[in-house]
């Protein structure tokens, strides 16, 4: 065994918080940031202290922000009587890229995962009530994964708002944009037929 | 490279491969940096763990296949306790679970998860439970008590399977149940008279025992079924269990 001085075994240790990444990973990345680029590397951890400091989340959204309100949040032009709940940050970045969507949203930051033990108490449900119950809110576009837990907190999610008197919808799934039948998946195929709309 | 290479072969040849077996995926998640883990119930091999290598990249094809509550044929290989998937191919005919019948799925697998030890084949469990699953692909989203009698049969398949199942018509004391009579569970001993209106009915336990596995009877077994799980799941509950009841409080 060679010998790893422990302030590197600390610093791959460190990056093994990453998803994804692995013991190699983590010893490729601590290389690279010490004998490549150690400028980059005093840019990371400052950048990493700057956002473990600043950053909260929002107010409304529960999103990440340095504010006490998102940008998004604080922007009187947009729908206020549409929320679109997504999972995590980035899910909501994914949905603003597509222009398609005016209104305004909320972030989980997770999802209900019962063989987890993630449950209702594990995500920002609480919030999510009190921030679809402002009496602006007219409907609730859940955008949730379409993986078995993604379904099962929708699920548990329209429920609750149903309950409360709430609209709800579900973005809709099926074939790719350009999607040819011959190169779909079947899955997806079979999912599309049992969805179907009439026109 | 030539001569560390023939081994290597010899190797791969004498590992045990397991080809297009029927199964469902019962739980996953990533694993590593790039693969994800699945726990598989497989037809003929019972409870397995395979690793599905690449599955966690961007733009996999795997995870469009690798679905639960979905028919799939699974390939893989390894001698170990961590399998290696080589291929799956998606079976079809069952539709994707949503709603109540959904979680109702994550309580079966739940269950299998806490009670079915892994490498243990279980073929006539694995039948229970693609008719369970089955059963509640056909339902609707929001179902009434539909989903009980479904519920009821599996759990009792896996109960017999696994050989906790008492035999029906006696009690712990050795004496024949009757059918006015109403029965506890009691966890080590067996099935004992209870005063509660709680307890099940003589006659149902007569119906489970003479393999009537109607609707009207498997009604009636549910708090008993719920004391011989729980009696076996020990001090952890079953998350799924609570996410219904946090559902039913909304
Ligand atoms: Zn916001």
């Amino acid at each position: 065994m060679a010998v790893t001085p422990s302030s590197l075994n600390q610093l791959i240790e460190a990056l093994r918080v990453l998803p994804g990444v692995g013991p190699k990973s983590a010893t490729r990345m601590a290389y690279h940031l010490l004998q490549r680029d150690q400028g980059g590397a005093v840019n990371l951890a400052h950048a990493l202290e700057y956002a473990i400091a600043t950053l909260k989340h929002c107010r409304h959204c529960n999103t990440f922000t340095e504010a006490e309100v998102c940008d998004i949040c604080a922007d009187e032009q947009r729908d206020h009587s549409k929320l679109c709940v997504v999972e995590m940050p980035t899910d909501l970045m994914m949905v603003e890229q597509t222009l398609a969507f005016h209104g305004l949203y909320f972030v989980l930051m997770g999802r209900l995962s019962p063989l987890d033990g993630i449950g209702p108490k594990d995500i920002a449900l609480e919030r999510l009530l009190t921030r679809a119950s402002d009496g602006e809110v007219q409907e609730v576009v859940l955008a949730t994964n379409f993986t078995v837990e993604g379904e099962a907190t929708a699920h548990y999610l329209s429920e609750m708002l149903r309950a409360r008197g709430l609209s709800v919808s579900r973005i809709a799934r099926g074939l790719p944009v350009g999607g040819e039948l011959e190169h779909v998946d079947p899955g997806t195929l079979a999912q599309a037929l049992v969805e179907r709309r009439h026109l | 490279m030539a001569v560390a290479k023939k081994p290597r072969r010899k190797a791969l040849a004498d590992t045990p491969r397991v080809d297009a077996q029927p199964a469902l995926v019962l739980h996953q998640q990533p694993y590593r940096e790039t693969s994800r883990l699945l726990d598989v119930f497989s037809r003929d091999h019972g409870r397995v763990a395979i690793v599905a290598r690449g599955a966690q990249r961007p733009g996999s094809q795997a995870r469009a296949v690798l679905l639960g509550f979905q028919p799939l044929l699974l390939s893989w290989f390894g001698a170990g306790e961590l399998k290696t998937l080589h291929a799956a191919e998606w079976q079809g005919g069952i539709a994707q679970l949503a709603g109540l019948p959904l979680l109702c799925g994550f309580y079966l697998n739940e269950l299998l998860q806490r009670l079915l030890p892994r490498d243990a084949p279980n073929p006539p469990l694995f039948a229970a439970y693609f008719e369970a699953i089955q059963a509640l692909s056909l339902l609707p989203r929001e179902p009434g008590a539909e989903v009980e009698p479904i519920l009821r049969r599996f759990e009792l398949a896996l109960l017999s399977s696994l050989g906790y199942a008492p035999d029906w018509r006696i009690t712990a004391e050795g004496q024949a149940v009757q059918p006015r009579q109403r029965y506890g569970f009691e966890p080590g001993s067996g099935l004992t008279p209870s005063g509660t209106r709680a307890g099940c009915p003589g006659e149902a336990l007569l119906a489970l025992a003479a393999g009537s596995l109607e609707p009207q009877w498997l009604l009636q077994v549910k708090p008993l079924m719920r004391q011989m799980i729980a009696s076996l799941i020990g001090a952890n509950p079953l998350h799924t269990r609570q996410l219904l009841i946090d559902l039913q409080r909304l």
